[in-house]
Parts: C-alpha cells; structure tokens; sequence
C-alpha cells in the first residue's frame, strides 16, 4: 500500500474552504490598483472606498473552473525535463534554491554570493537526480535592477532542468521574456512551456501596486504566475493552523479570481510557506515545530482545490549542523509524506543562504522519502517463505546455519526494496575503517563529493541558438556581460 | 579467450549459476582444457567481481551470489580434472577457518571462505563453536599455514586468546600464521592477544592472506 498521512477530514477541510470563501466575501482584500477594481466590480464584486474588494462565492467558484488543471508545467531547456505538477503525482518534484548568500562550513565563511557559487550550485543540482530544478533569488548587487534576466541566464547555462524566478523589476521583463523564447524555442512554443515567476500577496489580504502590477503583467505577457502568500503564524496571520489555513487559502484565491479575470485560462500554482513568528525572539522563521503540522495539511489542501501548491522547506539554522538536519528532516519529510506536489528547499539561515554541501543530505533525505512513500509490496514473492524454507534448510551438524546474503531473492529485491547506492556518502563503516579512512565528517565527504562531482560533470550544453540570443539581447538591452 | 570460455566468463558476470554449470558442461564436454576454463573463464570473473567489490562498485550480495555461480563451475571442473588424471595447479595457500568456542555466528567467516574458495585457496572450514584446539589440529592435518577465527560476541573473544596460547604452548607459534576477524575483534585486541593479523571485513581478509602467500610476510 502506497504511504499517504492525512490531518485533516473531509469536513474539516470542506469548513476551513467554506471559512476562505467567508473571509473573501465578507472581509475582502485590498487592492491597490484602481484597473483591478474595476474589473472586479464587473465581475460581480462590490468595493469601498478604503478599495476593499468583496469577492462573492460565485466567482471565485467560477475562476477556480477557468483555471486549467494539470497544466502547470515548470520548464527549462529540456522538455524531457519539464516537471508537470498534477494530481495523481507519485513524487514530489524537489527544487533547490539559489539565494543570496553561500556559507562554506569547512572554512567557515559566509559571504555575498557570486556567480562561481551560483555555477557551482546550480551545475551539482543538475547532477543530482534527486533534485528537478533551480529556483533562482539571489538579488545579487552586480545584477542591480536586471537581476531577475542575469539569474534566469546563469541557471540557464548550467541546468537543461526547469528553471524560475522570483519576480522582477518592470524592465526586466522584455530581455528575460526573450530568453525564455529562445530557451522554449519561439513564442508559440513559449506558450506551452512558459516562463514561470513567482511574486507576493501582503499579509493581511492586500494586494498592494507591486503584486498589482506583478499580476497584469504575467496577464499581458503570458508568464506562467506562481502567487505566494505569507501569514506568519500570530503576525499577520492567525496563530491557530485552521484559521491561517483558511486566510491562506482566501489570499490566495483573491490572486487566481485576478488573474483568470486579466487572462481566462492562465495556469496558476501557488507558493505557500508556513512562517512562524518567533514570540521568543520576535523572528519570522519558517522550519519551526508548526511548519511540520502544516507540512502535513499541505497536499491535502492542494488536492482540495486542485491547484498545485510549491512549499517551501527552509531550515533557519545558520550551520551544517544537528538543528539543520532536524529542521530539514522534519519539513521535508512531513511535505513528502501527505504528496505535495513540489517542493522547494532553500539552503539555511532562514532563506538567505546556500551550501553546496547541503545539497547532498537533501540527496539522500528525498530519495528516503520517495521510498517511504513506495510503502510495502506485499506478494508470494516479498513474503519470502520459499526463500526461507531454502535457507532454513541448511544445517551445519544439528544447527542451522543458512543466510540470504547469497540468495538469488536478495539480489533480486535488494534493490527495489533498499534503494542502496553504490556512491553513497552517508557512512555505514567500522568506526576502525572510518577512521583508516580520515574520520571525516559528512560535511567532509560531501565537499569532496561536490569537488568530484564538478571536476567530472558537464551539464548539457546551451545551444548556439540559445548563445546567440544571450549575446544579441546583452546587445540589444544594452545589458553587461557579467 | 574463446567464445566458450568468454561465454562462462559472462555467466559468472552475470550472476547465473545455473548457467553456469551448463556451459561448464559443455565446454568439458567439446573438450575445453579444464585448466583454462578455471584460470581464463570462471577465476578471472570472480577476481573482478572481486575488485569491483572492494572498490564498492558492487554490493555484497553480488559478490556472494556471483561467487556461487563460479563455485558451482569450479566443482564441475575439478571433477573433470581428476577424472582425466589432469595435473592441476597448487593451490595459493592453505587456510583454516571457523569460529571460536561459544559462538555460533557464521556469516562473515562464510563470506571470507567464498571469497578465499574462488580465489583459489584450499579452505578447511571447521564450523561454528569450535574450541581452539580444534583449529590447530586441522591445521596440522591440513598443513594450513593460516588459523583464521571469527568472535562476534565480546564474551567468545578471548577465545580467540586460547588459540594464541596454544599455539605457544605448542611450540607452533608463528609456523601457524594466525588472522582474527568478527564484529568483537579490533587491532588492539589482535595486538594484546598476539595474533598475526587483524581484519575489519571479509574483503580486507582475503587481501592480507593473498598478501601473504604472495611471499611478502612468508616464511616458507
């Protein structure tokens, strides 16, 4: 039986949806943008004068049937790659994400992110099969106000995966638009495998002139929307799960009910962290213990609506050490278990750095993962009693002494069952071997894994179509090669 | 390599002991030279697979299930060799195994014993349980030149120390090489008790016995 966790029962979630509905229609949401207004009240909403937009039932329901299912593609240079987030999923896509600091442990250095660190990052992403894509945030300040086209061209480079981004400065937008149609191969092809940017509703229920213009813009050019909503827990949301569930779910149906009014049938997917606020040390933070509450109701609350949720997983703590695998472990496996559809993690220190040396306990916490979720096989076969009757059959004098690990069922089931690697860095060794062989720790091996691995690994190469428009749009905008 | 012996060679490869035997039998039967199917088909596969292993680019129970696949092979040949009166090799050395008195774990002396068997060494295997008498005495009768003992459990090791001191007591300390492996075991306690070699695992045994019938250690 395949492994599913489940929180919430039907009728809790049927009340927590109707509760969103009630804060859309009876609250409302603050809309900065004087056009979206307009379109609103013609669509059967009422306002006021503070610009607070009440959103009946209705069309909410009717915004929810115009967006298309199972369409949310996230994509990159290869389509084979794209990852397609629906339903019936069996695994959760997993993203990495570049930020905007890289912290090195074994040296321990925390600095400003380069491009070296982003190639670096993204290039073993893209080795990992494990992970399916880079999101890319690094606001880097040698990018200034083209950072949104400078980090979609540097992932670009190093990861044929699918790539996205996080909003954009206004101009910005016509150098990466055409990036995007030279990596998707045109403007119609760009359609079917566009552009995917994710950008912020405020907390509480306010769409404010950026969010305004991030949604009529992803409306006039056809990028794909990912809307991200964050209500801490007792900051700008309720601190109780159902309740900021159900502002969540509200603030996120006031940005589809927008964007399927700018552009009917635009794919949507929507972001959704569990933030906390810290009361101790007044921090937002985001892999505390409620995160992993809520990262259970996740895939529950997206199967509900039917619209695929990315969550991220975002440990706060500041090293590679036991708080990050606690903080990583419980969020990541808690998503996985109830199959939420994609996944983002983010590296350490409350979503501002990465570590490359990360990257490889993801590797193995999500393919543990994707095994949990495999649940058992139970058949003639995995019951083993032939297997055992053999084994059981061997006898040295009076006493048995038979073994599997020369049975043709282990090195058959072996596999399936453990998933073993052969590469594996987590270490199994007699403490005398581990320390024959340096006494490292995993931080240790897993640098040297990253060294091997970019020494060794080429990513696909960008075609000379794809380096041709880089240069003709570096030209064109007027853009530095960095 | 011909075809034949290259399609043995696969079999091994390939894990399938069944097949094995088959084309062993063929082979013996169009009148392949026994000794070259054992040095160029089935010995040669089961070094690499060796190697593979130690590199970790295999895992054990590949190691163990292709290390069947040859002995099943090596059996049909070695039948053949005596029934034709063909002079075989010597083997690479002389080995007694088991594990010490009290104990009755067995897997980690069985693998070393696979391991030794397809590379070519004569192993006397004595069992589990055994007291250390009975180790000295086989390899008197066997003329093995190398006692190796398995303890898995804290409370058999010193068991492994009477083997030590019987063989003084003896007078057949260091004529008798002595190898201590199991869970128990480390190099200090190898050192305290006197013995010849320590191993961590199955495949770090069969390096040190292979080292030291190649000559550097031996004294014969």
């Amino acid at each position: 039986m395949r492994t599913k966790l489940e929180i919430l029962s039907k009728d809790e979630l049927d009340t927590i949806y109707q509760t969103a509905l009630d804060i859309l229609e009876k609250i409302g949401v603050n809309i900065e943008d004087d056009r979206i207004i307009e379109l609103l009240k013609k669509n059967g909403c009422t306002a006021d004068s503070n610009n607070i937009a009440y959103i009946p039932q209705k069309l909410v329901e009717q915004c929810l049937n115009s967006t298309p299912r199972g369409k949310v593609r996230l994509s990159g240079r290869n389509p084979d790659k794209d990852m397609i987030l629906e339903k019936d999923q069996k695994y959760p896509f997993i993203i990495s994400h570049v930020l905007m600091n890289y912290y090195d442990e074994l040296k321990n250095d925390y600095h400003t992110i380069t491009q070296d660190d982003i190639r670096d990052f993204v290039t073993i992403s893209d080795s990992l099969d494990t992970i399916s894509g880079n999101w890319m945030c690094t606001l880097m300040p040698d990018y200034g106000k083209m950072y949104s086209f400078y980090e979609y061209e540097i992932a670009i480079k190093y990861t044929s995966k699918p790539v996205c981004i996080s909003s954009f400065e206004p101009e910005a937008i016509p150098p990466t638009l055409e990036l995007a149609e030279a990596v998707a191969g045109g403007r119609d092809e760009l359609l079917k495998r566009p552009l995917t940017v994710a950008f912020c509703e405020i907390s509480p229920l306010t769409w404010n002139k950026y969010g305004c213009d991030m949604l009529k813009a992803c409306s006039k050019w056809g990028i794909q929307p990912i809307i991200t909503v964050e209500t801490p827990m007792g900051d700008t949301g309720p601190v109780t799960f159902a309740g900021n569930i159900a502002q969540k779910i509200a603030e996120l149906l006031s940005g589809l009910v927008i964007v399927q009014l700018l552009q009917e049938g635009l794919p949507v997917a929507f972001v959704v962290p569990l933030e906390t606020f810290d009361m101790r040390t007044a921090q937002i933070c985001l892999a505390s213990r409620p995160d992993y509450i809520y990262g259970l109701a996740v895939g529950q609350v997206e199967d509900y609506l039917d619209i695929p949720f990315i969550s991220p997983v975002s440990p706060d703590s500041k090293a590679l050490d036991m708080q990050q695998g606690y903080e990583l472990s419980f969020s990541l496996l808690s998503r996985m278990l109830c199959n939420n559809k994609c996944i983002v993690i983010h590296g350490l220190d409350q979503t501002h750095a990465i570590c490359n040396e990360l990257l490889f306990l993801m590797d193995e916490m999500v393919l543990s993962g994707k095994r949990m979720l495999d649940g058992i096989e139970v058949n003639e076969e995995t019951l083993a009693f032939e297997p055992l009757k053999e084994v059981a059959a061997k006898m040295e004098g009076n006493r048995r002494n038979g073994h599997f690990l020369n049975h043709k069922h282990t090195l058959k089931w072996f596999t399936p069952e453990q998933l073993p690697r052969k590469d594996n860095i987590i270490d199994k060794y007699r403490r005398e071997k581990w320390q024959e062989m340096g006494s490292k720790s995993f931080v240790k091996r897993a640098s040297e894994k990253a060294s091997t691995i970019l020494e060794s690994y080429k990513p696909e190469p960008v075609s000379k179509d794809i380096e041709n428009a880089m240069k003709k749009i570096h030209e064109k905008y007027n853009i530095p090669v960095i | 390599m011909n075809d034949s012996i290259k399609s043995i060679y696969d079999a091994v490869i390939a894990y399938d002991a069944d097949l094995v035997k088959r084309l062993v039998n063929d082979a013996i039967s169009s009148g392949e030279d026994p000794i070259k199917i054992m040095n160029e088909g089935l010995s040669k596969a089961i070094i690499e697979i060796g190697d593979k292993f130690g590199k970790e680019e295999i895992f054990l129970v590949e190691l163990m299930v292709a290390a069947d696949a040859c002995k099943a092979g090596v059996e049909l040949v070695k039948n053949n060799i005596l029934e034709k009166k063909v002079k075989s090799e010597k083997p690479r050395g002389i080995i007694v195994l088991g594990t010490v008195l009290g104990d009755i774990h067995n897997i980690g002396k069985d693998i070393l014993k696979t391991l030794l068997e397809t590379g070519g060494f004569e192993v006397h295997d004595i069992g589990v349980d055994q007291p250390a008498n009975n180790f000295i005495d086989k390899a008197l009768a066997a003329n093995a030149k190398i006692i190796g003992s398995s303890a898995l459990l804290t409370t058999t090791a010193p068991s492994q120390k009477d083997i030590e001191t019987n063989l003084l007591n003896r007078k057949l300390k260091g004529k008798i090489k002595t190898i201590i492996g199991g869970a128990a075991t480390n190099a200090d306690w190898a050192k305290e008790i006197g013995a010849d070699f320590y191993a961590s695992t199955a495949t770090e045994g069969v390096n040190i016995i292979k080292k030291y019938f190649e000559g550097e250690g031996n004294e014969d």
